[in-house]
């Protein structure tokens, strides 16, 4: 099966997938000037705040009118929605809940989880929007999968199936690594969702077992919820021989993926429209130059159940709209992390990625198990909390001399540490998917 | 649309019968047996003829408890929830997710909770109390563990269960839960249930004993179905059945 990835049905859908351009933007334009009408129409939220800033279906007319009269929304925006009225879904429904086929959710990690009202037919909405992914992956009819460790936004199954992948039932989360090795010399899978924690349990697993020949039968295997860090990703690619595609959200309309060639994730320009913006704090905005760093605004293209329109996602990334090696032309961006993620200790900035390198490079913690605890943006100390594997710790005082040092020469700050297992640490977690990077304690 | 243009083009590929492959703890181990579409239909029939006795109907919401592993039967309820035109949300059973179980029932007000499981409740009952929370709830479908729980709590809960690669599925009985004897036989040995593929399966499963302590019921019941029934003990049946 793997002779697949090198024949001429890389593209799942082709004319889509390669469009020209123009012909990608004039799509958007002629849905989202259909979405702002229908928004308008039928969801109160919008209906308020675009009269609040006198912005009517009337007066837009082309993408640019869009732009420059719709307001963005935030996260915020909608909970404050939800919190006035008692709407669950904050003002953002379209249609009557009757209507619904399902509701999803976010994980919930910095607080109440948001609803996702979903309407479909033969698979949700999210792992809908992967097919084209898992295809570019190398995924086939007939091939195998391993269930993935949880639902995340629904029963991931009815993508993988529509694509003809037989889904295999094993017990992917913490603490069974063992028996997913053992599938997966039973079952030759194709392909497998892999999370974080999963990573790091294999990462003790390799000791003493050949993970290269037990992932030998994987076209590829997905990872999300965090970025990758380079030696982690270097240790599946080169040590375990996965071929491993990462992933994210595409804020919250669905998901960007890498292609085969790992350069950026896509974005499915048909499904979203993308910008990538400055916002100033009175609400002033212009266009992140192509190549810079910018916030991730988003609009559902394609949610009739409850859009997001010019939604603010926090991402900071570059986007670029040239194509890509594989010759498709949607979007493709690069993730730098969250808004506000980074930390001010006694004004000196701290970003994860310094932290992350220390941690790093030391071998009891190799696989990057930490968060910044904090209350606040701007602190007095830089307060980590880090998880170390016990088997290769045998003073985990020293270690946490040596580990304290190098944060020093990384960041310019002394940490105060507290160190955790890895086990104990990853127990912490409140989502299948997501192992928050900064928490309040 | 674009997701539907793309499930369109998806239903041109040639897809195998097959849909899962069904692992499942036995009394030797960790055993497998494959799952057609049609098998998963006729599954999904008799889920929805089952969520029907319960009173689902167009219109109610719901909240399914699953895991990702647990497609077999899980896929065969949503698809039984949205034949009856039920909207349903969707948490995971595992413990540490049990403040979305707590947002969706509190936002959604669901008429039937189905999959809940003890660590969930577990998890719950820091912060709430079980019987308070599920009371008003009309239908609750609950993991073995959970039965008691509820129950002792005094929430009539009806159990739900993979046994084996069936599912188990109390009526508003609550004498035990039934299997669909079209498709499997269930048996007893020893206080241990086994489990063996109807002939209407493609995947030819002989009597495998499960290591699941439990009883069978043959006969008649109240609901009206031959159906055999399978009493759980983790699910501390007899003692607090209909209570």
């Amino acid at each position: 099966m793997v002779g697949d990835r090198d024949t001429g049905d890389r593209y799942f859908e082709p004319q889509v997938e390669t469009m020209p351009r123009e012909q990608l933007r004039a799509r958007q334009e002629e849905r989202i000037l259909e979405l702002v009408e229908y928004a308008y129409g039928n969801s109160a939220f919008y209906r308020e705040l675009w009269d609040a800033h006198g912005a009517h279906p009337r007066d837009i007319r082309s993408l640019d009118d869009f732009r420059a009269r719709v307001p963005f929304i935030t996260k915020d925006m909608v909970r404050a929605y939800r919190a006035r009225t008692g709407d669950p879904f904050g003002g953002l429904l379209c249609v009557p809940v009757e209507e619904l086929t399902s509701v999803s959710s976010s994980s919930g990690t910095t607080g109440d989880p948001e609803f996702f009202p979903e309407i479909w037919q033969d698979a949700p909405p999210l792992v809908t929007a992967q097919v084209r992914d898992l295809w570019e992956l190398g995924l086939r009819p007939g091939d195998r999968v391993l269930s993935p460790p949880g639902t995340f936004r629904n029963l991931m199954d009815p993508g993988y199936q529509a694509l003809g992948a037989v889904v295999i039932e094993v017990d992917t989360w913490i603490g069974r690594m063992h028996e997913v090795v053992e599938a997966l010399r039973t079952y030759r899978p194709a392909y497998l969702q892999m999370m974080y924690p999963q990573m790091v349990e294999l990462e003790h697993l390799a000791e003493k077992t050949d993970l290269k020949e037990a992932f030998s039968s994987l076209k590829g295997a997905s990872c999300a919820g965090q970025p990758l860090s380079r030696k982690m990703r270097e240790r599946i690619r080169d040590d375990w021989g996965i071929d491993v595609y990462e992933y994210t959200s595409a804020a919250d309309t669905g998901t960007a993926w890498e292609c085969r060639e790992h350069d950026g994730f896509h974005l499915w320009e048909d499904t979203v429209f993308a910008e990538c913006v400055e916002v100033d704090e009175h609400g002033g905005w212009y266009d992140a130059p192509e190549g810079d760093l910018g916030e991730l605004v988003a609009t559902d293209l394609d949610n009739r159940a409850a859009p997001l329109i010019r939604y603010r996602s926090e991402d900071l990334v570059r986007l670029s709209r040239d194509t890509c090696g594989c010759g498709r032309t949607h979007a493709r961006m690069w993730v730098a992390g969250r808004r506000g993620d980074e930390t001010l200790v006694h004004g000196r900035s701290v970003v994860l990625r310094d932290v992350w390198q220390a941690v790093e490079d030391q071998p009891e913690t190799v696989a990057g198990v930490f968060q910044i605890v904090r209350d606040r943006r701007e602190v007095d100390e830089l307060r980590l909390r880090v998880g170390y594997d016990p088997a290769l710790t045998g003073d985990v005082d020293a270690l946490a001399g040596r580990l304290s040092e190098a944060v020093r020469e990384r960041t310019g700050v002394k940490p105060v540490l507290d160190m955790r297992t890895e086990e104990d640490l990853l127990r912490t977690m409140t989502s299948v998917a997501k192992f928050p990077r900064v928490v309040k304690s | 649309m674009a997701r539907a243009d793309t499930l369109a083009r998806a239903r041109e590929l040639d897809r195998p019968e097959l849909a899962y492959l069904v692992r499942f703890p036995a009394a030797d181990g960790m055993t497998d047996m494959e799952l057609t579409w049609a098998e998963l239909a006729r599954d999904t029939e008799w889920v929805t003829e089952r969520l029907r006795e319960h009173g689902l109907a167009a219109g109610q919401r719901a909240l399914l408890t699953t895991s990702g592993f647990e497609g077999f039967w899980g896929h065969a309820v949503i698809g039984a929830l949205r034949t009856l035109k039920v909207t349903y949300g969707i948490a995971e059973a595992m413990g540490w997710d049990h403040r979305r179980t707590s947002v969706f029932h509190r936002e959604l007000a669901p008429h039937a909770v189905i999959g809940l499981s003890a660590e969930t409740l577990e998890g719950l009952a820091g912060g709430a109390d079980i019987g308070e929370l599920f009371r008003p709830t009309s239908v609750v479908l609950a993991r073995p563990a959970a039965v008691p729980l509820l129950r002792g709590a005094g929430v009539p809960a009806a159990l739900i269960s993979a046994v084996g690669p069936a599912l188990a599925l109390e009526c508003p009985e609550r004498v035990g839960a039934h299997v669909n004897a079209a498709e499997w036989r269930v048996g007893e040995r020893d206080g241990q249930l086994s489990v063996a593929a109807g002939e209407g399966r493609v995947s030819l499963l002989p009597e495998t004993p499960l290591g699941i302590p439990g009883r069978v019921i043959t006969g008649r019941c109240a609901c009206g179905s031959e159906n055999p029934r399978v009493l759980l003990a983790e699910a501390n049946w007899p003692s607090s059945s209909r209570s």
